[in-house]
This record gives C-alpha cells, structure tokens and sequence, in this order.
C-alpha cells in the first residue's frame, strides 16, 4: 500500500476536478473558419462570475450574443470564471490567441474593471468591450447602464401598487404600505438600483416605508430567501431585488409569504417561470443590445475604443418589462402612470439620483 | 477565574449558555441601540429561519462528531454538503420524486465517505490532505457535471418539500415554529436527541469514543478499530448528506458557482461541534447560535452601520466565543493511524 502514489492519484484527480470547475474557454462556434481570413468575426466573452443559468445578468447578455450569431458570421467563444480572480487570465488568453484571433473580446460585468485596465494596455492592438464599467483604454469601448432610471420606474409601480392594493391569484398585498429592496454585495453599481427604487417610491408617496437590506452575496440563494421573508413577515407587500442568483431566494419567498417581488435584468417571468405567479414585473436590462451593438459595430468596422456609451430609459436601454401572468392583472391607469414618469425621466424633468443617501 | 475549578462538563455547558446569553444580549443591545421593534427578534418568523439555515451545518457537524470521535478528521464536510446538494437536484429532476432525490443525494455523499475512509484507513493518507481531496473533487465536480448535464452552473428543480405543520402546537407563539417547518428540520431534531443517544447510551458509541480516544484499548477487547472508524466516517457521509440534500431540495436549486451553495457551511459545522466540544447537542445549540445571528442581522441591517460589518457580526461572534470560552478536548487518537499489532 504505496500511500504516496494513492495522494498523488488524488491529487491528480482533485486538479482535474478544479479545472473542470473552472471550465477553461469552451468552445462553441459552429464556424470553424480561421477568423484572419476576414469572413467571420472571432469573439470572445468573458462572462460575470454567477455563470450563465443565472437567469438574469449572463443569460441577457448571451442573448445579445446569440442575436448576433444568427445575424451575423460569427465564430464564438466563451468562458464563465468562478472567481472574480481569474478575469485576468481568461482576458489575455484570449487577447493572445492567434488561432483564431479574437477580433473582439467582450468582458460582461463591473468586477472586469480593474483586470481589464491593466489588460487592455498589454495588448493595445486587440479590441475589447466592457459592459458595467467604465475603462480609459483606446482599445476599449465601455458600456454602462442607467440602473437608476429603470429601478425608478419599477419602484413607481411598487409604490402605486402598496397603497392602491392588488390581489391576484396566488398573492396579495396587505393593509400596510410597505415595500422592500434586496441587494447582493453592497457596491457603488448595485446601490444605484436602491437609489432609483427609492426615488420611485417617494415620487409616489414619501411616507410608503421602505426597507433595503443586503445579502453580500449574489450567490446565496439560502440566505437571499430568510431576508426576503424577514421583511415579507415585517408587512413588506413587493420586494425589488438586484442580486442575481441570490434572487431565486426572493422569489421562493415571495411564493411561501403569497406575496410579490420584482426581478431584475431579463424578464425574470420567463427566465424563472415557476415563480411567474408572483413576479410583477422585471427592470430589463438589455445587456444584450449593447452586446450585439458592440459586435455589430466590430462587423462594420466602426469600433471606437475610449469611448464610453450611457444606456438609460430614452434609449431603452433600461426598462420594465411586466410579468407575463401578473402584467394583465396590473390596472391600466397604473401603466399609464408608468408611461408619464418614463417620459419624465427621459427628457430630463425627473432626475434619478444614484446614491441611495441622497433620495 | 472560578470557572477553572469546575469539572470540565459543567463548564463546558455554562460556557454554551453563557455564551447564547451574550449573543443575544449582545443583540438586543444593538437593536435598541439602533431604534426599531424588539418583537422582530424574538418571532416566530426568526425561529423558523434559524431553525432553516441550521439545516445543513447542524447535520455536517453530528457527522463529523462520528467521524472524529473515532479518530477520523473528516475536513472534507463542505464537499459532502455539495456533493448530494447536487446529486439530490438531479436526481429529483430525473425521478420526479422528491424522496427518492433525497435518498440519492446522501447516497453520493455516503459513496464519497466511502473513498474517503479507503483512502484513510487502507492506504493511511494524511486525513486532512485527503479530507481537503474530498472537498476540492466535489467543488470541482458538482458545477463540472452540472454544465455537462444542465449546460450551466446552476441547476433548478420545480419541487420541494411539503412543510409539515402540527395542529394546535404550531399556533403557540415564537415556538410554534416548531412545530410548522420542513421535514429536514423534524428529522434534525430526531438526528441530534439520536446521535446523542448513539455516542452515549449504546455499545457502538463507546467503541467509537474508544476508538478515538484509545485503540488499542479497543483493539485489546476484541473489537475491530478499522471497522469502527469505517462505520463512523460512513455515517458522517449519511448524515452530512442529508444536510446537503435536505438544503438544495429545500430551495429546489444547486447554484455551483464559486464556492457553490454550500459557502462554506461545512467548514462552519467544523467550528460548530468543536464548539459544542463533540456533544450532539452541544453541537446544535452552537449551530443555531451561528444561524439566529445570521438571522439577526438582516433585523439589524436597517440601522446606521453599513450592512457589510454587520454581516460580519455572526461569523465575528463565533470566533470570539470561540477564543473566550472554547476549551475542546479532541480525542487522543484524532488523525493518528491505527493498525493492529503495531506498537
């Protein structure tokens, strides 16, 4: 019994099992074409750690990439890292793939800030584009998006919704006027979602209560489901959340307190369809447009590193998107109330502000 | 300190108490402190989440009293956890069934305590190495065949536990939630009063506490040292599993990212039954400490402390706690190979 063979066989086959966690770039074109020869485009994503499946956040951008597949000749590959430490590594692999050359890498997600700016000056010839962040590199295109604006459309009809009262099948609001906001971590991008939300609410009515609390996880669904009851079991009638996976646990909540939540980034009514009974609306985000714009733009030959484009309410690049079961159920006058504050805040008469202390 | 002069069980039990006092002391403090109701935290609602989130750390940690008490560190819970969290989803997808998942993720988790005490006990690997081994395969392997199978990190399943609610009982205010919970929180509660009663009042439990403490002792009587410690890790494989698939059919999802589901709740019911210095109930007493704190700091977020430190706070408790009043005794044999007729 040779134990230091039997360690090394497990050893071996923990590495194994590491790597296949990590998953290494997968490839996943169709197209196998060597990109060089200027009949399809070679592109690279590297997704936010929360992987795709999250329903949200990575599936709405993967959807812009797949718009852009079918639409385009493109020749694609892709990488979900586990940890916010392996960007770097992901991003210059692909900036130093020669088969095929990668003519646009797409980095999804405001973690990729910092290992994208030391990246992208490395290889200055290489294009990328980032969404969430903003990075002052020639080669980089940067798109973000005005959170703000769509979470204040949402908590507009969070706020009308708590004090006009809704009861539909599977849920109802209750004699309080009290609505809530989840969180994943606490940072700058993430409190631009409660900021909007609650300059929304207060648009309604400043006297609603509101109730914010953060999970510090995006990933922790266990957890994400005991602070969405602690406030549903406080009289909270709708809670918004923006925690990606740590979400499901929203809705969970919302179906085990009969009560409702609003999701965030796709349309969370069909990317979580069991939950459709209790999900009013979702504040979209259309990661994908700007996915497909930045491909699109590397198709036509119009990329333009540094420059940084702002995708708010006018551009629609943000919006609410109502459940597909519960938006027949929201009154009309409710909707078009919505409408009048879209158009508010797109032309300026309304401004949302981004950090919650200041609403 | 008079404390010292008190035989080593008194201490170690007013210790626990002492310490759940100031936990909650300690919140109660804070609360009013930071203006808000009182009732929030003391509710029924709070019981039944703690009672939730103790889930799968209080069954990781009976299993990993067996284990050590025999005299296998079996660090490798956390991978346990995520193993049959995985294994329990899938198989509930593919059977329809949500027991049969069940069953399926202890399973896996019982075939991975298996590898585990083959790798230990037959080829005598260091049992943290090979405990670490555990959880970084199932870290790896959990999200691995969950893209092979779902195309992604993340898995759903569109059924769960039927909440089992007792008439009468259920209504008695704060503790009724007891009463009206999942059938994961009824089985822990047999799981603790059982293990405590295995380890303490059966023959099979002094031949695992001697296996720990002495083996040759055990050896000397006529009892097998290997097929005890085989038995004990296996039934920490049973019992960690059915923290974990209990946890994922709960939620009905295996999320895999990062540190999967599980964020290291294995490695807290480690902290949990040294803690409750290897008692059963000891051991969950400390669990619910760590879990009504995480409950109470969602009630303690709306106060003026940024929320980040006051996610700190269980984690922070629990090794002051641990720092102030722990005085665990590991059992003389832990780690320590043991084959028969050797000196």
């Amino acid at each position: 019994m040779d134990r230091r063979t039997f360690l090394k066989a497990v050893g071996a086959t923990s590495v194994a099992g590491i790597a296949g966690c990590t998953g290494g770039p997968t490839e996943n074109g169709e197209s196998t074409d060597n990109a060089s020869d200027g009949e399809s485009t070679a592109v690279a994503v590297v997704y936010a750690t929360g992987g795709l499946g999250d329903g949200s956040f990575n599936d709405q951008a993967q959807a812009g990439l797949q718009r852009a597949e079918e639409e385009l000749s493109l020749q694609t590959e892709h990488s979900q890292p586990s940890d916010p430490s392996d960007f770097p590594q992901f991003q210059s692999q692909y900036a130093q793939s020669t088969s095929p050359t990668y003519d646009l890498i797409s980095c999804i997600g405001a973690l990729q800030k910092d290992p994208l700016s030391d990246t992208a000056p490395q290889f200055p010839d290489q294009q990328f584009m980032i969404v969430d962040a903003k990075v002052d590199e020639d080669n980089v295109e940067s798109y973000q998006f005005r959170e703000e604006e769509g979470s204040f459309q949402v908590g507009h009809l969070a706020g009308l919704l708590t004090t006009g009262g809704l009861s539909t099948g599977a849920a109802s609001t209750t004699e309080e006027t009290k609505v809530g906001f989840v969180g994943g971590e606490e940072l700058p991008l993430i409190k631009k979602f409660e900021a909007g939300f609650k300059a929304g609410i207060k648009h309604v009515d400043a006297s609603i209560g509101v109730t914010s609390n953060y999970v510090g996880s995006f990933n922790d669904v266990a957890r994400g489901k005991e602070t969405a009851l602690t406030q549903y079991n406080d009289g909270v009638d709708i809670i918004y959340h923006a925690s990606g996976n740590t979400g499901t646990g929203v809705f969970q909540a919302a179906q085990q307190a009969g009560r409702y939540a609003i999701g965030v980034d796709s349309d969370q009514s069909k990317t979580k369809s069991n939950y459709a009974d209790h999900i009013l609306a979702s504040m979209v985000k259309h990661v994908d447009v700007a996915m497909f714009d930045a491909i699109n733009g590397v198709v036509e030959d119009s990329f333009e590193g540094g420059t940084s484009t702002d995708l708010g309410l006018d551009q629609d690049g943000v919006k609410t998107v109502y459940g597909e079961t519960l938006g027949p159920e929201i009154p009309e006058d409710i909707k078009s109330n919505l409408e009048t504050s879209k158009e508010k805040v797109a032309s300026g008469e309304i401004s949302v502000p981004t950090d919650p202390s200041s609403v | 300190m008079g404390m010292r002069e008190l035989p080593s069980i008194g201490r170690r039990r007013g210790s626990i108490v002492g310490a759940v006092v100031l936990a909650v002391a300690v919140g109660v403090v804070l609360r009013s402190v930071m203006g808000g109701p009182l009732s929030g935290i003391v509710s029924k609602g709070a019981l039944s989440s703690t009672l939730r989130l103790s889930v799968p750390i209080a069954f990781a940690a009976l299993g990993g009293i067996f284990a050590e008490k025999s005299g296998v560190i079996n660090i490798g819970l956390e991978g346990h956890l995520i193993i049959s969290a995985f294994v329990a989803i899938y198989a509930v997808n593919t059977t329809g069934s949500v027991w049969i998942g069940f069953v399926a993720g202890v399973l896996a988790s019982t075939l991975l305590a298996g590898v585990f005490a083959v790798v230990c006990l037959e080829f005598r690997a260091d049992q943290i190495i090979a405990g670490l081994a555990v959880w970084l395969v199932a870290l790896g392997l959990a999200p691995f065949l969950s893209t092979v199978i779902y195309g992604s990190v993340n898995a759903s399943s569109s059924m769960s536990f039927e909440r089992i609610t007792i008439p009468v009982l259920s209504e008695i205010p704060v503790l009724g939630a007891l009463f009206d919970a999942s059938p994961p929180v009824y089985l822990l509660f047999l799981a603790v009063g059982g293990s405590w009663y295995v380890l303490n009042r059966t023959a099979f439990g002094r031949w695992v506490q001697a296996s720990g403490e002495n083996p040759q002792a055990l050896d000397t009587a006529g009892v097998s040292v290997r097929r005890v410690r085989y038995a004990s890790v296996l039934l920490s494989g049973v019992l960690a599993g059915i923290g974990g698939a209990s946890f994922a059919i709960d939620l009905s999802q295996f999320s895999g990212n990062g540190q999967t589901m599980i964020e290291g709740r294995g490695f807290i019911a480690i902290v949990a039954y040294l803690l409750g210095n290897y008692n059963p109930i000891g051991a969950f007493f400390s669990t619910t400490l760590f879990a009504g704190l995480q409950t109470l700091q969602i009630q303690l977020q709306s106060g003026f402390l940024p929320s980040s430190l006051v996610q700190t706070i269980p984690y922070l408790t629990v090794i002051v706690v641990l720092a102030l009043v722990g005085r665990t005794r590991t059992p003389d044999a832990a780690g320590d190979h043991y084959e028969s007729g050797e000196e």
